[in-house]
């Protein structure tokens, strides 16, 4: 029986495919960045002002999409009322700005309020999962939405207007909010630093924790680990992701409004994401560009613009269902994949 | 003493009777949703677009000279191969992935987006208003109820305990629990599970259909009519617990007389809040709602 | 050929090649107005207003020779899409002027755009005190009547019909709907009233039922409210069910009933009165001119939003005109204290904070038309100038 020889084993090496897929996104990323590089470049060539705003404008939503991403794609949780933490963040932005006109003090007001209130809301929120989920971050959004629509000091349902336009310093160089070319950089900068910590704090062992409880949410606690905590924790970094995103917005337009945490904006953000790829973090932020390039373009064709958005996410969400990136990342990935062997 | 007496009789018994009527609307639009959820495992946040697509053939049928009492069994029978072929075509598609809740739910709020936007290009964005079918109030006891809202709280009443008995105590019923609560074990005894899905979605949305036919009169018509009542059907079924429909009348009865309630007491704002908190709290302590699951114990 | 006459003969070639060359850059003129979601019915009407008047201004030659080209954009009644069209219009398609901004909060925030980017724009449908009021700018004009102005004349009517009568209030519960039924309150209480209930209902109320408690209790002789579109084809028809209707004279804002539900309310609309800056049986013959030209263009009658557009390209016209020019600071100048025709009478546009003065009407609606009744004097319905930033 036991002749004393070995069974050899050819073994493979074990092939980190979440570990892939993430590189794959930084990849994707990393050509995002120097995409918009080029785009400031040309358009101050050509000393535009609108098309670098909108891109701007993109790029925060983006990072709205990302919260929404860092939800969906990796607990599982449809969240549909991100906006409240987006509006959040743009209201104590903007009240902190027309105060101290000072970029980094409404940044840090934000942070702050937003690992509160995402905390706090995190603990009712993440007592349920599935549709339940979406329902509740769905009402306390609506809820928020109509406490500030209807607070005087808030501006009610007018706004805020009369942000003033702000220095961002960062030491060596300042940047005005309302350069065109200059804030488009410093926003791409917010969004991608953004997309870096949640793509890093998702590939070590907790963000490993999120992608099992989207798995099989009931054997993790059998592997030792604990749901609540790793929940809560993506719930409160989504909320700050989205709410330092949204703090973006009032330097750019120079206002706010309860529109701002309406059901559309949500909405749109989910949009985003399904039609980016879910996921995958990347498609956040190529979701986010195409959507408000979309949007512009169809909406100055025609005023049934709703429709075509709303045709061509159901056939995303049909036909495709890992996004855009579903289609360019499995490239990327068989070519760190050969390189990992 | 009178007061007290006069307060019950002028406001109080109005309110509740209101809150009934909105009590048996809301219940008839629930009443599709948590069907479609206990049986499909799907939710429809299209829904509140179907209920319009039924308030709107009610319209343009009435318009060219349909009476009501026909628009009742016409329009349902309209919305069944529409929700047939929705669930054929589009939602059976989605259905093996393994986000199925996730998916289902982006892709029907999608298509509620594509609904509303076509109902609007069809019928044009302004109000539109049936002529109320049953003209007229009743004086009871001093207080004046329009016999319209009355007749809703009956045939409601009627139209729920029809789906109940459909549901319960006939042998097609009982293959729509059986399929809900084993879907294989059904189809190897020989159900055709594929039709029965998509018939018993057909089934929701025609009524929904028919509670837009209802309740066109009071609420009237308009492209982004679906919204009014989703939040609060979605409530409802939660809080009934999805899929059963005792839950379904025992919570939307119950939510709304609180609602119609508390605007006694407290500012109307605080109306949606007070909803939403019912809903959080049902979820905190008892989140399989009041009742149990269609098919299941 | 002589010689004369070849000297004109080139004459007539060269103006004949130089001519349409100075007549082709169009002016042009922004349209940002909702034209999806619930306030499209407004959008409508804005467009159909503006483009009448563009077509007649174009027919006899357009501003200062050059034609107007108008461009619409989608602003789906969110102040940030508003921001976003805005800009696109003022940077790319580099219009001289803008207007269609239908909700405060938009208006508020596209002025402030305006400001921002150095043009002008106006509103034709904002009617929230503030905008010409504590939160004006000097690059924002409204043409349209404020909502002091409305309450002015309707509490003055109101006052004839029902002296010190008793007064319930309902309104929307936003930014608009409470400061409608702030300055009406106030007009109305100057004239002797009292007022016996305040209910503000959420936006989008399906079933007022809920409030008839309270207005049964309450007995009032007068309701005013200021809520709008569907909400008031819901109010309206549900007090009339409940017979609550009854010897109840029911007042409301100008944005109330228009056109565009008074169908949809049906016979529940009898006799509802407002103080509104138009009515299509305003009798002069501009007015009537122009309702017939809107009718036959659009198959409907005009309300106040269309009548108001319209008038709005007479007052750019009239302005570009006496400046003799489309630059900002220019038209500016020639804007403040500007006078000019309308199918609702004479306006002038107040210097002091760039709100039109106009004569105001009361109107009933009786058999769906919008009867006149009274009215009140423009300078009567102004009230204060209340701008202090220029």
């Amino acid at each position: 029986m036991h002749d004393g020889s070995v069974v050899q084993v050819k073994s493979r090496p074990v092939i980190d495919r979440l570990g892939i897929a993430m590189r794959a996104s930084h990849v994707l990323v990393v050509l995002f960045v120097i995409g918009g590089i080029v785009f400031a470049a040309i358009g101050t060539a050509m000393g535009d002002t609108f098309f670098l705003r909108l891109a701007t404008e993109a790029l925060i939503f983006a990072g709205l999409a990302l919260s929404v991403d860092i939800l969906l794609g990796y607990t599982g949780l449809l969240s549909l009322g991100q906006a409240l933490y987006f509006g959040l963040g743009a209201y104590v932005s903007a009240v902190v700005l027309k105060q101290i006109p000072s970029f980094w003090a409404a940044m840090a007001a934000v942070l702050l309020v937003s690992l509160v209130v995402g905390f706090a809301a995190g603990l009712i929120a993440n007592r349920v999962r599935g549709v339940y989920f979406a329902l509740v971050t769905f009402g306390l959004a609506q809820v928020v939405a109509k406490a500030i629509y209807n607070t005087r000091a808030l501006g009610a349902s007018d706004g805020l207007i009369g942000v003033p336009i702000v220095p961002v310093d960062f030491g060596v160089v300042t940047v005005m909010s309302n350069a065109p070319a200059g804030f488009f950089l410093v926003t791409l900068g917010v969004i991608v630093i953004l997309y870096a910590i949640s793509g890093y704090l998702l590939d070590t062992p907790f963000g490993r924790v999120l992608i099992a409880l989207r798995a099989n949410e009931r054997r993790v606690p059998f592997l030792g680990y604990s749901t609540r905590n790793a929940r809560l924790a993506a719930y409160v970094i989504a909320a700050v992701v989205a709410a330092l995103s949204g703090a973006l917005y009032p330097m750019l337009r120079g206002f706010v409004s309860p529109e701002l945490l309406f059901f559309s904006t949500s909405g749109n953000a989910v949009i985003t994401v399904v039609i980016g790829g879910v996921g995958t973090l990347a498609g956040a932020l190529y979701g986010g560009v195409i959507l408000t390039v979309l949007k512009s373009v169809v909406g100055s064709m025609t005023e049934n613009h709703l429709i075509v958005i709303g045709l061509l996410f159901m056939a995303v969400v049909i036909f495709l269902p890992k996004g855009l990136m579903g289609l360019a990342r499995p490239q990327i990935e068989r070519l760190l994949g050969r390189e990992a062997r | 003493m009178t007061e007290l007496l006069e307060y019950i009789q002028f406001v109080l018994a109005p309110q509740m009777i209101t809150g009934l009527a909105l009590g048996i609307a809301v219940v008839l639009v629930a009443l599709g949703l948590t069907i479609i959820f206990g049986l499909l495992d799907v939710i429809n946040m299209a829904h509140g677009e179907f209920y319009a697509v039924g308030a709107y053939v009610a319209l343009a049928l009435g318009a060219s000279g349909v009476s009501f009492w026909l628009l009742l069994v016409i329009v349902p029978l309209i919305m069944v191969p529409i929700g047939y072929a929705v669930e054929r075509g589009l939602i059976q598609r989605v259905f093996n992935t393994p986000d199925r809740h996730v998916t289902t739910l982006l892709l029907t709020f999608g298509l509620g987006l594509v609904i509303e936007e076509a109902l609007k290009i069809v019928f044009g964005p302004n109000t539109q208003r049936p002529p109320t079918p049953i003209p007229g109030a009743i004086e009871v006891m001093g207080v004046i109820l329009p016999i319209y809202r009355l007749f809703l709280i009956v045939v409601g009443a009627a139209i729920v305990a029809a789906v109940a008995i459909v549901i319960n105590m006939t042998r097609l019923g009982a293959i729509v629990r059986a399929a809900a609560f084993d879907r294989n074990m059904a189809a190897s005894l020989g159900v055709p599970v594929k039709q029965v899905f998509a018939g018993t979605f057909a089934f929701g949305v025609a009524l929904a259909g028919l509670a837009g036919v209802l309740l066109a009169p009071i609420y009237s018509v308009f492209p982004t009519m679906g919204r009014d009542f989703i939040f609060l059907a979605f409530t409802v079924v939660i809080v009934g617990g999805m899929g059963s429909i005792a839950g379904a009348v025992v919570a939307g009865l119950l939510i709304t007389q609180v609602q119609a309630l508390s605007s006694l007491v407290v500012s109307p704002v605080w109306s949606d809040p007070i909803v939403f908190g019912i809903m959080v709290l049902v979820l905190v302590i008892r989140p399989q709602g009041l009742f149990g699951r269609l098919g299941h114990a | 050929m002589t010689r004369t006459t070849i000297i004109l003969a080139s004459l007539l070639a060269t103006t004949a090649l130089t001519a349409p060359a100075i007549a082709a850059d169009p002016i042009k003129i922004g349209v940002v107005t909702p034209l999806s979601g619930t306030y499209t019915p407004i959008g409508q009407q804005v467009r159909w207003g503006l483009e009448l008047a563009t077509k007649e201004v174009n027919a006899a030659g357009g501003i200062v020779g050059r034609q107007i080209e108008l461009i619409f954009e989608d602003e789906e009644a969110n102040p940030s899409v508003a921001v976003q069209k805005a800009e696109k219009l003022f940077e790319v398609q580099k219009v001289d002027f803008l207007t269609g901004t239908v909700n405060s909060g938009s208006t508020l925030a596209v002025g402030q755009t305006a400001e921002r980017a150095g043009k002008l724009i106006a509103t034709t449908v904002s009617f929230a005190d503030s905008i010409t009021g504590d939160k004006c700018s000097p690059n924002v004009f409204r043409v349209n009547a404020r909502a002091g102005q409305q309450s002015a004349a309707l509490a003055a009517w109101v006052a004839k019909q029902k002296p010190k009568a008793k007064v319930f209030f309902l309104g929307p519960d936003y930014e608009m709907g409470r400061s409608t039924v702030a300055a009406f309150k106030k007009a109305v209480e100057g004239l002797g009233a009292e007022s016996v209930g305040e209910v503000f209902a959420p936006l989008d109320s399906k079933d007022y039922t809920q409030y008839f408690g309270q207005l049964r209790q309450a007995k009032p002789e007068v309701l005013y409210t200021s809520v709008a579109g569907n909400d008031t084809v819901r109010l309206l028809t549900q007090m009339q069910d409940f017979g609550l209707a009854k010897n109840l004279l029911i007042v409301g804002a100008s944005g109330t009933v228009t056109s565009q539900n008074v169908s949809a309310i049906g016979v529940a609309a009898e006799g509802f009165g407002t103080g509104v800056g138009y009515s299509t049986q305003i009798d002069n013959a501009e007015n009537k001119k122009f309702v017939e030209a809107f009718k036959a263009a659009n198959k409907a009658d005009p309300d106040l939003y269309g009548a108001d557009s319209y008038g709005l390209i007479y007052f750019y016209k009239a302005a570009v005109e006496k400046a003799k020019s489309t630059e900002t600071d220019k038209v500016r100048e020639a804007m403040r204290g500007l006078e000019w025709m309308t199918p609702q009478g004479k306006k002038t546009m107040r210097a002091g904070d760039h709100q039109a003065i106009q004569p105001m009407y009361v109107v009933r609606v009786t058999s769906g038309q919008f009867k006149i009744v009274g009215n009140v004097s423009g300078e009567e319905a102004i009230g204060a100038d209340d701008c202090k930033r220029f």
